[in-house]
């Protein structure tokens, strides 16, 4: 039996995995933005994103926009490589699936 | 690792990373209101300067039409992500809007703006090419009909007779800012109600 490929625990989290996926698709977001995309609550989605910072998967930039607090995430490389991989490894690990799904398919048109 | 069940979790996982990589990419602020705006300011313009016969109705609506553009991109400017698309459409209409802030301004207090002909030629060719770069860009079927409508308008308005330039005009302004305008807020809208929660 082939050996199945690990998914990455950091990436594999539900919110984090959507968080990684959303901020591959741009420069770079805000905080109220992602918040707004995810539907998470701001507990929820900070300590996500904190553990994303803290594998060196996310940057964070604080910064005031006309007197306003303004917190910008944006993914790093590692982070970009990261996802990647996770992508890879459920493609490897729905390979076989996929192959039988569309040979059923097959067979029944 | 193979069972039914995570089978169809892991295929989860796949259209979830695939949805919200889409999501990153829409154009995520409606601009529909500002089309509204600027077809309601097109109409109140021409009526302004059609009954009140005053050289200052176009500069002044457009600037008050620019203020209160200004104003509303700033109240949304708080809330969204930073994208190449974005930053590209968003040049093509800040381009746009300081080319006709300028043009019309300048027209209007030199007492130029004689010709509605060649008036409503020049609207409708800068906002064809505005509208035709951005449907590109954001590859926008309904916008690139706009476009051409617009560029229809353009060559209409050299070669009718006044009542027809300004049918052709109004017509345009009617489809290309003000039901374009309704159709980009309703379509955002569904799309905002389209989207779920997720959960850690």
């Amino acid at each position: 039996m082939p050996e199945l490929p690990e998914l990455n625990p950091v990436v594999h989290g539900r919110l984090r995995l959507a968080l990684l996926s959303l901020l591959s698709g741009v420069e770079e977001a805000e905080f109220t933005w992602l918040r707004a995309k995810t539907e998470a609550t701001d507990g929820n989605l900070g300590a996500q994103l904190l553990k994303l910072e803290e594998a060196g998967y996310v940057g964070v930039e604080k910064k005031f926009v006309l007197r306003k607090p303004q917190t910008v995430y944006r993914i790093t490389e590692a982070g970009r490589r990261a996802l990647i991989e996770y992508v890879q490894a459920l493609n490897q690990l729905l390979g076989p699936a996929m192959d039988a799904e569309s040979a059923l398919h097959k067979e029944r048109s | 690792m193979q069972d039914h069940t995570t089978e169809q979790e892991l295929k989860d996982r796949l259209s979830l990373i695939e949805s919200m990589i889409a999501e990153g990419r829409r154009n995520t602020e409606s601009w529909g209101w500002t089309f509204v705006l600027w077809g309601v300011a097109y109409y109140l313009a021409m009526a302004w300067s059609a009954w009140g016969h005053s050289a200052s109705a176009w500069p002044v609506t457009i600037l008050i039409a620019v203020v209160v553009t200004v104003i509303g991109a700033c109240l949304k400017a708080g809330n969204h992500p930073a994208t190449t698309l974005g930053r590209a459409t968003g040049a093509v209409w800040i381009a746009l809007g300081i080319s006709m802030f300028l043009l019309f301004l300048a027209l209007g207090l030199s007492g130029r703006l004689t010709d509605q002909h060649l008036f409503a030629a020049v609207i409708s060719a800068i906002l064809g090419m505005a509208n035709g770069a951005s449907a590109l860009i954001l590859r926008w079927k309904v916008q690139f009909a706009c476009a051409v409508v617009w560029w229809a308008a353009a060559v209409a308005s050299c070669f009718g007779t006044d009542a027809q330039s300004t049918i052709v005009f109004l017509v345009a302004i009617f489809l290309c800012q003000i039901a374009f305008g309704i159709y980009g807020a309703i379509a955002e809208a569904q799309e905002r109600k389209r989207r779920v929660p997720i959960h850690a």
